[in-house]
């Protein structure tokens, strides 16, 4: 019955040599595991692909979308080809290809919609249109430049042409150029907006200012409790994670309205300390409704997203370590700045990132208690979408915005893979 | 709720020791009277945000259910809870079936793979609800399903189901597979033994990411904000025109039964979780 | 005996790249208990788990019964098993897991009940129906495993290890009931186990497997008595080893030379010819002490390293033969060790046949 292998059969097998079919067969068992896999989990992306992917991807095309007046004006744009603003007035061509395009938009009712494009570059675009509009037919093939300019003198000046030629690319880069606070001259060229009008840099550099101090704020509150929490005998470390979960768990909004009873100038702690004396009826603090009520709300509402991380890391961490390093003479003091401390980093790391990134989006704060100082870019974007409808602008700065999250991201996966 | 001190410990380290519990306590205090305070301001009789003279001295006039009756006559709050609960649960269901059967799929494939795939699925988790909220707008006006309590739980189905995947993948890290494989070795077939052996194992995972599901619906307001009509209105978007535009203390009421809805919630998590986490440590030791 | 379990030309890669089974080809009796040994990473396991039908094997088949179950699934093989760590469902009492296959077959209620109470009663473990698995020691989960594998009555039972989590008194106690359990049902069973003292208790043949080939299958005795190569002789048991050359070679025995001018004689097992490097295997406790003439066939010096008290037994570890300690283990009997001091001078010796010329096994 034995059945020994000689040494010369051992070394013919050991090193094998892989057939070609033997790989095939392990690569299609392989394939048919993957697949059997994936069709579990395609439900669920066409879902996040029907419901996020296909609806994002549409919004940040718009960014360099550009179709209303490429489409409405087709005629202008072709007579102002080879023109530019440096010329002076362009040729009747181009005032006769305007006064017909004119015509087929007020015909099929799209008017409005040119003008309030324009009106986005050009303020006041969208009435000079609709009123020449209404004063077409005085328009002759003799002199279409001046009968233009008799109905409006703005159609005397190069600038509306400029503008309307910069409108007329079919894709843009203009929304983005607005988004970064530049615009173009009449000459084309990417120019800084005046002083006063660089309203988006100064909100990115805002939501970035108020994203980091909120997560610093959190990291200063989340390590002695998610150290409490660790070295806690389990049961009451249980009862004490219920407080920090209860937030978690509770509607913004209801965290919201609690702090406006708190905060407001009539509100729970400003009657305290106005009662208590500490305060003036007229000194009554501004504690919301501007950046300290958007930075307090906020700690409050992510304070558990940096807890729990920290948490999980912190409870990783060998007991055994910190004896071992007071057993070789370290003071507690110097055992935790130079054991226990550098081991938590990495749930820093996670706990400040995942704050970070929440509050770069932050929109519902900073709307209902941020007042007019503590408003972010979340709230701009909202504004252009629903107010200013310049949707190109919104999709712009929300691009920028996804950006600037992916780079933190990105940042925070090199960290944590250089901790390792 | 404190860490306790060692008897060798100096002076010091006694000291630190009464400051480090007292910040503790002060923090623990920020996370939860905010939450707390709500509840006796709803009862105010008079129509203000803050404690009156007279309830501080705790005279019975100064109480009452007045905003209460508010929020319960008011046909405009009505809707808002009817549609809130409706939105909650029909999100939660989709999030609950389409996340746990990824979630097995996903433990099934290879770590490469698995994490690529992961990070499509958890992304709407991090994009700022402003844009997924602007750009469900457009798709949706453009294929009608704006305005439409349809388009709501599809869209809060998306935003619940990465916590279901989620806490699903934590519950089948520690599932012992040999479990599947034994059953198929006594002569059961994949539906069968998913039944009776795999879905009670992740049941606890499944249930506390459809809690999960449940909740971010049920708080969800900028979605809605963009996508639902008028008398679409949800809890969460009504509170937020009441900030908005008239802050009247029915919010005050709405928020205490919010809190004590999710403290419930919480309440029957945290008890799933440790009788999940009773049921793997009592293995007997000999 | 009829042949079971046929495996023929088995070979199984998980990643195309490297062969965790090479070549296998492997019969099973009926009735037989055949233990499959080896290091971890050895194959033995993926060999159960192709049988098992949780594998398939990347070319080759598996015949049971006269059956192809190579594309089988596991559901429907009708083969126990008995896995580590004993998946039982946590879910379900005792009396719910052993009646999970009955279930899923769909016997009569009656029967099932029936049943379920016999098997309870074979374990031993009647008053525990109605436990969670969780709430019953190591010893008894194990004995749970072993009656919900069994209660279907299928021909084949594999066991994946299912001992390892046991402590040391426990799992003897078990190899004996599950002996005991074999000898009574005549089932056949295909165990896997990296504890060679298990396989040699329980096993009626063991095949000892290495880097995915069977480095020989054969009754436990003769794999001790008769290691077939260098790495059978090293696994199973303890064997001192000495390197030499083969100089002559007379019928069965031959000549080696292993160190210049001295010459030992051994059994020929992996050698073929002369001047071929060896590597000779002598087992510890056949080595004799100052032996009496004609008591053995050869006789080395050495110099006593250290001596090692065990109890039962005595370990001397001896210098000046090779480059690693001659281990000597004698039995603990009066004056045993009175030669035995660190730094004597002492003769050895050993008979020609505790003495086996094998492949060379590089250090």
């Amino acid at each position: 019955m034995s059945a020994p292998l000689s040494a010369a059969q051992m070394a013919g097998a050991s090193p094998v040599a892989m057939p070609a079919d033997i790989e095939r067969a392990a690569r299609r068992v392989e394939r048919r595991q993957t697949f059997s896999a994936a069709m579990l989990v395609l439900p669920l992306i066409v879902l996040i692909a029907f419901a996020f992917l296909i609806p994002v991807g549409l919004l940040l095309f718009k960014s360099i979308d550009n179709p209303v007046v490429a489409e409405g004006l087709p005629e202008t744009l072709i007579a102002l080809q080879s023109w530019s603003p440096a010329d002076g007035l362009p040729s009747d061509a181009a005032y006769l290809g305007l006064k017909r395009d004119i015509e087929k938009a007020k015909a099929n009712g799209s008017l409005g919609v040119i003008g309030a494009r324009l009106n986005q570059d050009t303020p006041g675009a969208r009435s000079l249109l609709q009123a020449t509009g209404r004063k077409l037919d005085a328009v002759t093939d003799a002199d279409p430049r001046q009968a233009f300019i008799t109905i409006d003198k703005r159609w005397g000046e190069p600038e509306i042409f400029g503008a309307i030629r910069n409108a007329g690319d079919r894709y843009t880069f203009n929304y983005y150029l607005n988004a970064l606070d530049l615009t173009r001259n009449t000459a084309g060229d990417i120019i800084a907006k005046p002083e006063g009008q660089r309203l988006h840099i100064n909100l990115f550099i805002r939501t970035v200012w108020v994203s980091a101090l909120t997560a610093f704020v959190c990291f200063l509150l989340a390590y002695p409790i998610a150290y409490l929490l660790a070295h806690l005998p389990a049961r009451r470390a249980n009862l004490l994670m219920i407080v920090v979960l209860l937030p978690f768990w509770t509607s913004i909004l209801v965290r919201i309205t609690s702090w406006i009873a708190l905060l407001q100038k009539q509100g729970v702690v400003n009657d305290a300390l106005a009662s208590l004396g500490v305060i003036g009826e007229a000194g009554r603090l501004a504690l919301i409704y501007n950046m300290t009520g958007t930075i307090i709300v906020g700690t409050h509402i992510l304070l558990p997203f940096f807890v729990l991380p920290l948490y999980s890391v912190m409870k990783t961490v060998n007991p055994n370590l910190v004896r071992a390093a007071t057993s070789l003479g370290a003071s507690p003091f110097t055992a935790f700045r130079r054991v226990y401390f550098p081991l938590t980093v990495p749930g820093i790391f996670a706990g400040s990132s995942l704050v970070f990134i929440l509050c770069t989006g932050y929109f519902i704060t900073p709307a209902l208690v941020g007042g007019q100082n503590g408003q972010l870019i979340s709230n701009i974007i909202a504004y252009h979408m629903q107010q200013s409808l310049n949707w190109g602008l919104a999709a712009a700065l929300s691009t920028l915005l996804l950006v600037m999250i992916g780079i933190v991201y990105f940042l925070y996966t090199r960290l944590v893979r250089d901790q390792r | 709720m404190f860490l306790p001190v060692s008897p060798t410990a100096g002076p010091l380290e006694r000291l630190w020791h009464v400051v480090f519990s007292g910040l503790c306590l002060a923090i623990f205090a920020f996370l939860i009277l905010p939450l707390v305070i709500v509840v006796p301001l709803s009862f105010n009789a008079e129509a203000y945000f803050t404690f009156t003279r007279e309830m501080l001295s705790l005279s019975p006039e100064a109480f009452s259910l007045r905003w209460y009756r508010e929020l319960f006559t008011n046909p405009q709050w009505a809707a808002a809870f009817r549609n809130s609960l409706f939105v909650a649960v029909g999100a939660t269901l989709i999030a609950t079936t389409l996340g746990t059967v990824a979630a097995l799929g996903l433990a099934k494939l290879k770590p490469a793979l698995r994490a690529s795939v992961m990070i499509l699925l958890l992304s709407p988790m991090i994009i700022p609800i402003v844009i997924v909220a602007a750009a469900l707008y457009f798709f949706f006006t453009a294929i009608g399903l704006a305005q439409t309590l349809t388009g709501l739980i599809l869209a809060h189905a998306m935003l619940g189901a990465p916590f279901v995947v989620t806490t699903v993948l934590a519950t089948l890290s520690g599932f012992d597979w040999n479990l599947v494989r034994a059953a198929a070795s006594l002569g059961a077939g994949p539906v069968h033994t998913f039944r009776k052996v795999t879905l009670p194992a992740i049941a606890p995972g499944v249930i506390s990411g459809g809690l999960f599901a449940f909740i971010t619906s049920l708080d969800e307001v900028v979605v809605v904000m963009f996508l639902a009509s008028v008398d679409q209105r949800t809890v969460p978007r009504q509170m937020w025109s009441g900030i908005r535009e008239q802050l009247s203390p029915t919010i005050l009421a709405a928020a205490t039964l919010l809190i004590v809805a999710s403290f419930l919630l919480l309440l029957f998590a945290e008890m799933i979780r440790r009788r999940n986490e009773a049921a793997r440590a009592s293995t007997y030791k000999d | 005996m009829t042949s079971l379990v046929s495996l023929r030309g088995i070979q199984k890669t998980y990643d195309g790249k490297q062969l965790v089974v090479k070549n296998l080809d492997l019969e099973v009796s009926e009735g037989e208990f055949l233990t499959l040994l080896g290091p971890s990473g050895s194959g033995k396991t993926t060999v159960l788990m192709m049988l098992a039908g949780f594998e398939t094997p990347t070319t080759g088949e598996i015949v049971i019964a006269g059956q192809h179950m190579t594309r089988l699934p596991p559901q429907k093989r009708g083969i126990g098993m008995v896995f580590q760590n004993y998946a039982l469902f946590p879910n379900m009492s005792v009396a719910e897991n052993l009646a999970f296959p009955l279930e899923v077959r769909k016997l009569p209620a009656a029967e099932l009940r029936d049943r379920v109470e016999k098997s309870l009663a074979m374990v031993r473990l009647t008053p525990f129906a109605d436990r969670r698995p969780s709430q019953l020691s190591g010893g008894q989960q194990q004995r749970v495993a072993l009656a919900r594998a069994l209660i279907f009555e299928p021909r084949l039972v594999l066991m994946d290890e299912p001992l390892g989590a046991l402590d040391k008194n426990l799992r003897e106690q078990m190899q004996y009931e599950i002996k005991q359990i074999h000898a009574r049902l005549g089932v056949t069973v295909v165990y896997v186990t990296h504890d060679q003292s298990e396989a040699l208790t329980m096993s009626d043949r063991v095949a000892v497997f290495n880097d995915g080939i069977i480095q020989q299958i054969c009754p436990p005795k003769e794999l001790y008595e008769r290691p077939g190569n260098s790495f059978v002789a090293g696994f199973i048991g303890e064997n001192n080893r000495l390197q030499g050359v083969v100089r002559k070679i007379i019928d069965d025995d031959c000549l080696v030379e292993i160190a210049p001018g001295v010459t030992v004689r051994a059994r020929k097992v992996g050698v073929h010819a002369t001047a071929e490097p060896t590597t000779l295997s002598i087992r510890p406790e056949r080595v004799k002490i100052s032996p009496q003439a004609g008591e053995v066939d050869t006789v080395i010096a050495g110099e006593v390293e250290s001596v090692l008290y065990h109890g039962d037994h005595i370990r001397a570890h001896l210098r000046g033969l090779g480059p690693t300690p001659f281990v000597v283990k004698l039995p603990n009997t009066n004056g045993a060790a009175a030669t035995l001091v660190a730094g004597a001078s002492v003769s050895i010796g050993w008979a020609s046949r505790d003495c086996l010329a094998l492949d060379l096994m590089e250090a």
